[in-house]
């Protein structure tokens, strides 16, 4: 690929790439990435749509948070698994809500630690509706207690 | 911050090799990415459907770890390498090995370093990183992937060095304890090409090198089966253009980095065949770049009907007739 083709004017995204200068030589340049610049609104809306469906179907017990948590962050079970200390079996239990029912408060944390997010937010989610997403920010911050956390809410 | 400023930080387009370079570079033994990459063998392929993953998904280059492995081999070089059990005795370690002035390289789970954007990071055990300092609870991190040096919190990095799962990292750590400064290069080149032919044509595995291009042509056909919906197909499809351009690999599946080892390998060893090969490569890297962009529009055009993945399967399958004629040239130069 030429130098001049590979170019992409996006600064939030930058990547390195290999390509042919315009000495005849091979090396690194820095551009922007032609995904992020052109498909990032398509992306943005199949995750906002992922998201409603897989609440949807935890609000109707048709499964569980793991199993929300685990398809939005595109996990394989066999991982998730591994990572979880469970067998196979075990894990897949967790997908339904009634075998996420029977789960310790210290296998909740480990899920949660897993996904980067509050035990709470295992049995709740927040919304801010569209319209107010540029007046409202909400932060949730650890404490030095590992199963509480706070949440804060500010108008910006 | 506090950390060791002799230490240039600068982006790579892999964190595995760019993390490598780096450190040998400010170790000083000046090396390239393309170089470090290209002598330890990195180029590859491999189709994998297993339920570790999500979704079926292919790799466009070596094992990781395995360009550390096989550089510090082939280069003859010394690295100092630690794995814990005991995740307080590895953070402990790599504040001593700081505290010594030491830039460390370490392995970690990418979804927790939180200077990127929450959309970017996916649980991903094998991201390469360099800790150059640390000041109060966070360390400071050279991330080749990172425009500029990064904070992350020391909860995060010990969540991050002991995520567990697949090829979990298990807080390894490593530096460069002594370098060889006695290399010919000479004598290195034929071999790793070699080894990287071989790697492509000739693995007994169906799902691995050439063989495993084309399994992924045929597999191709069979997604529509195995998504959620529309939505969920398309995302996959225009991953295809993720793992092929935007996930580190320097463009076209590493096609593009090797085009860059190989015209250095053809200047060090005096080679037009060499040079020709690597304009080779560049063109099958430019094929590999349409596929990508391909995907990426159908995939946003939710144009995925049997044709159409049919078109794309078969682009694929000529990728395989290519990369197969090329290595099967390649592994014949010496």
């Amino acid at each position: 690929m030429k130098e001049k083709d590979i170019y992409v004017d996006f600064d939030a995204h930058k990547l390195v790439f290999y390509v042919e200068k315009e000495d005849n030589s091979y090396g690194p340049i820095i551009s922007g990435s032609y995904l992020s610049a052109n498909y990032l609104d398509d992306h943005w809306m199949k995750r906002k749509n992922l998201e409603e469906q897989l609440r949807n179907q935890v609000i109707a017990n048709e499964i569980s948070p793991i199993f929300y948590y685990m398809t939005f962050f595109e996990m394989g079970p066999k991982d998730l698994a591994i990572r979880a200390n469970m067998s196979m079996r075990k894990l897949t239990k967790t997908f339904k809500p009634e075998g996420f029912n029977k789960l310790r408060v210290a296998q909740l944390k480990l899920f949660a630690d897993i996904f980067n997010i509050p035990v709470s937010n295992l049995f709740q989610t927040f919304l801010i509706k569209d319209d107010d997403q540029e007046k409202i920010e909400m932060k949730q911050a650890a404490t030095d207690n590992e199963l509480y956390h706070i949440t804060i809410i500010n108008l910006k | 911050m506090d950390y060791n400023n002799n230490f240039e930080h600068k982006m790579y387009a892999h964190c595995e090799t760019g993390t490598l370079v780096s450190l040998l570079n400010n170790a000083g033994y000046k090396i390239t990415e393309a170089m470090v990459f290209g002598l330890a063998s990195g180029i590859f392929f491999g189709y994998l459907d297993t339920k570790v993953f999500s979704f079926p998904t292919f790799i466009v280059r070596s094992k990781p770890g395995e360009v550390r492995k096989n550089l510090s081999k082939v280069l003859n070089i010394k690295l100092k390498t630690f794995k814990f059990k005991d995740a307080d005795k590895g953070m402990q370690k790599l504040d001593n090995l700081l505290a010594e002035g030491k830039v460390v390289g370490a392995q970690v789970d990418f979804f927790y370093m939180d200077y990127f954007p929450q959309w970017m990071r996916v649980h991903n055990n094998v991201h390469f990183i360099n800790i150059i300092g640390k000041e109060g609870n966070d360390y400071i991190i050279s991330d080749s992937y990172n425009r500029e040096i990064a904070k992350l919190d020391q909860s995060l990095l010990k969540k991050a060095r002991w995520a567990g799962g697949n090829m979990a990292p298990k807080g390894f750590l490593y530096y460069p304890e002594k370098l060889n400064p006695d290399v010919d290069l000479k004598k290195l080149i034929p071999k790793t090409i070699k080894k990287a032919a071989r790697n492509m044509l000739n693995l007994p595995l169906s799902f691995i090198g050439v063989k495993g291009i084309y399994k992924f042509a045929d597999k191709l056909k069979t997604w529509s089966k195995q998504v959620r919906d529309i939505e969920h197909f398309s995302h996959e499809i225009i991953k295809i253009n993720i793992l092929l351009e935007e996930q580190g690999t320097g463009g076209a599946g590493f096609r593009y980095m090797y085009a860059a080892y190989l015209k250095q390998a053809g200047e060090i060893m005096n080679s037009s065949v060499l040079n020709e090969m690597s304009e080779q490569i560049m063109q099958i890297g430019d094929d590999w770049r349409n596929i990508s962009y391909f995907a990426a529009k159908i995939g946003k055009n939710r144009d995925l009907g049997e044709d159409r993945i049919a078109e794309l399967s078969e682009m694929i399958r000529k990728q395989g007739d290519a990369e197969k004629i090329f290595f099967t040239k390649l592994k014949k130069v010496y």
